[in-house]
């Protein structure tokens, strides 16, 4: 089973790796990502002048160690789970929470004027997203009444997530984005102004560690959006990791796309809008799981 | 049970190291860094006593308070990115008094209070997390909300006063 989930979780990053140079360069080119990794691999891979360097070498390891242990309770079938945690909801969240504290070893760490202050960036970003990480997760949990992943996959049994609680749907993809800092929320690597960001000063095998663990984190957050809101593994005719995995990738395709037709928001108008807006909106959705429950149960 | 022993001592052990690491560096970022360490190998502590809900709440929510921390940190530093050296610990016989005396307070608590019967098992993960909604939202409700707004209000104040520094 081990090697199994291995083997999902690569075969995952390595499409969505094809998906995000289809929608950023608009070719799609199967083999590109394959040619790229080798070739980082061949590459020299330097280390600035005066790093820290022990936060330098850990940020990318700590972003692949995070992005794995999300993966480790997201469930591709009811028996397909590396743990099955009772508090498997919570969990993913803990395991997100250290991208931010890998983004700014990384900013931190090399001594460069672009990463830090796509580093610090990202801390702000952290404040806008968080809430709308948590909250939204709460309201799901409500409704499967436990904090387990299959257990809030089997609770969607009737009816998906996603139409029962559409404000958390949207509010849950959004953050999703942004935690992977996928575009429009690119600001920690902005291209275009801050050359690269956190990656700026990452080449060769560093980079490649950076660039796979970033993959395997959109995979992790796809496959979020999946578990919580639109039903997991469930769905008719095809085996049920099948189903995960197509939602998955469809989840993943749809950021890509969806993120290459949005121009980047300013890290002051993300916080304004996320603490002015989407907080509200995220308790609303709470209240919205409360009543609706309530009502279901009467 | 000697494993689970173990498994504490050595998370407990960590927590402590990186707690001496915070005050022995001259970086800020390093020490915010490893204050995170410290309070993450406490996390470990709480998974290894088997209590998982306590163990991966103190994981997350350790990481997001050391952001809030960082904000901090940049509203009130002369120098906010940490570049300068600086020194962590001040006032150090003061300081070194409050620590000791924290600190026997705290083991005094620990074994003079009753804590009553052992339990032979640890209750299942589930379990645990009930009890725990249940205990915050009858007996412990007023302590969670004073705490709550306690820090709230202390954050309102010391934004008001970085505000206000900086006119």
């Amino acid at each position: 089973m081990a090697v199994a989930l291995v083997l999902a979780l690569l075969a995952g990053a390595y499409a969505v790796a094809v998906l995000e140079g289809w929608a950023t360069t608009g070719r799609f080119r199967p083999a590109a990502p394959l040619i790229a990794g080798l070739a980082l691999f061949g590459r020299e891979s330097l280390v600035p002048r005066r790093p820290d360097r022990l936060l330098f070498e850990t940020a990318p390891v700590l972003l692949l160690i995070a992005a794995l242990l999300a993966a480790a309770v997201l469930p591709l079938a009811p028996n397909l789970v590396a743990v099955d945690l009772a508090t498997g909801a919570l969990f993913v969240n803990a395991a997100w929470a250290y991208v931010m504290v890998a983004l700014i070893m990384a900013g931190w760490g090399p001594d460069g004027a672009y990463a830090m202050v796509a580093g610090w960036r990202f801390l702000g970003q952290l404040v806008a997203y968080a809430m709308m990480i948590v909250m939204p997760i709460s309201a799901v949990a409500m409704r499967a009444e436990s904090l387990a992943t299959t257990a809030i996959v089997q609770s969607q049994a009737d009816f998906w997530n996603v139409a029962a609680q559409p404000i958390g749907f949207v509010l849950f993809w959004l953050a999703a984005m942004a935690v992977a800092f996928l575009p429009p929320f690119d600001l920690p690597t902005a291209p275009g102004t801050l050359a690269g960001g956190v990656a700026a000063e990452y080449t060769g095998a560093r980079l490649a560690i950076f660039r796979l663990a970033r993959l395997l984190l959109v995979v992790t957050l796809a496959a979020a959006v999946t578990v919580f809101y639109l039903g997991g593994w469930l769905g008719p005719w095809f085996p049920a990791w099948a189903w995960t995995g197509i939602k998955t990738l469809m989840v993943a395709a749809a950021m890509f796309g969806g993120g290459r037709f949005v121009p980047r928001i300013r890290v002051e108008h993300l916080l304004q809008w996320s603490w002015k807006l989407g907080i509200p909106l995220a308790l609303l959705n709470i209240a919205w799981a409360g009543v609706t429950l309530w009502w279901v149960d009467r | 049970m000697t494993g689970q022993t173990v498994a504490v001592a050595v998370t407990g052990g960590i927590a402590v190291w990186f707690g001496v690491a915070v005050f022995r560096t001259s970086s800020m970022v390093r020490s915010a860094l490893s204050l995170l360490a410290s309070m993450a190998a406490i996390g470990g502590v709480f998974l290894a006593m088997e209590a998982e809900f306590l163990g991966v709440l103190q994981l997350m929510m350790m990481a997001t308070e050391m952001a809030i921390m960082s904000v901090f940190m940049v509203m009130y530093m002369m120098d906010p990115g940490g570049l300068g050296q600086m020194e962590m610990s001040h006032q150090k016989r003061s300081s070194l008094a409050a620590g000791s005396l924290a600190g026997l307070a705290a083991l005094g608590i620990a074994l003079l209070v009753d804590w009553g019967p052992i339990a032979p098992v640890a209750a299942p993960p589930g379990e645990q997390t009930r009890a725990l909604g249940i205990e915050t939202m009858t007996r412990s409700l007023l302590v969670f909300e004073m705490a709550a707004v306690t820090i709230l209000v202390a954050m309102i104040a010391a934004i008001t006063v970085a505000i206000a520094r900086r006119r």
